[in-house]
């Protein structure tokens, strides 16, 4: 999460939230979200589990999302 | 535990964390606010509905300013910007950079929120010079949301 909430104090073009799963069911489900953490990126899940940050930073800045 | 009634009385930090939240806390560079956003709240799964989430975010959001003078906070009925509640935004020097969290921070989940306001407090970036340079060059506007649970 704070990987997370760091990108966003950093760049302006980043926004992060931490969405807590059992008090938004509905949207925890249409997310798949079995573990956590379960990160979603522009509405696209894709990953669980906490990574190192220059991991972190390789899968935000993907191609996928350029 | 899960009812308004036990939680109200439950102790945010134990009383051998509090001395050290508060020596974190002190270590803030600039002014953080909090700002906690009201309004009508989803049904939580069955056993949780006894708990006024909202309430106890606001609780728990004052618990923390409590313990430092760098540390306010304010709370608002569906104010622009969230998509739904309770949540806290955490405001350095009381700007919204995006940086949210959605839900009760509660359990494990009091160390993202204190987390946060530890990072909005730092004038520099905690992270690396070079995570730096490749988040200078992203040319989309990204929104990452992160799925957590308390316990």
């Amino acid at each position: 999460m704070l990987l997370a909430y760091k990108a966003a104090l950093a760049s302006p073009r980043v926004r992060a939230s931490a969405i807590e799963a059992t008090e938004f069911p509905a949207l925890a489900d249409s997310m798949d979200v079995w573990s956590v953490p379960r990160i979603v990126v522009n509405g696209v899940p894709q990953w669980d589990g906490a990574v190192p940050e220059r991991v972190f930073l390789d899968r935000i800045l993907a191609p996928a999302f350029e | 535990m899960c009812n308004a009634v036990t939680l109200g009385f439950m102790p945010i930090f134990r009383p051998e964390e509090e001395p050290r939240v508060r020596e974190l806390l002190d270590a803030l560079e600039r002014p953080v606010e909090l700002l906690v956003a009201l309004g009508p709240e989803e049904t939580p799964l069955p056993g949780a509905r006894d708990i006024e989430f909202g309430a106890e975010t606001q609780r728990i959001v004052e618990g923390i300013a409590a313990l430092s003078e760098r540390v306010t906070f304010r709370v608002e009925e569906e104010p622009p910007g969230f998509e739904r509640y309770p949540a806290v935004a955490v405001l350095p020097d009381g700007e919204d950079v995006g940086v949210r969290y959605y839900g009760l921070p509660w359990g494990y989940e009091l160390a993202s929120l204190l987390g946060g306001v530890l990072e909005a407090g730092r004038l520099e970036s905690a992270l690396t010079p070079e995570s730096l340079e490749r988040l200078a060059t992203l040319e989309r506007d990204l929104v990452i949301d992160v799925f957590v649970t308390p316990t």
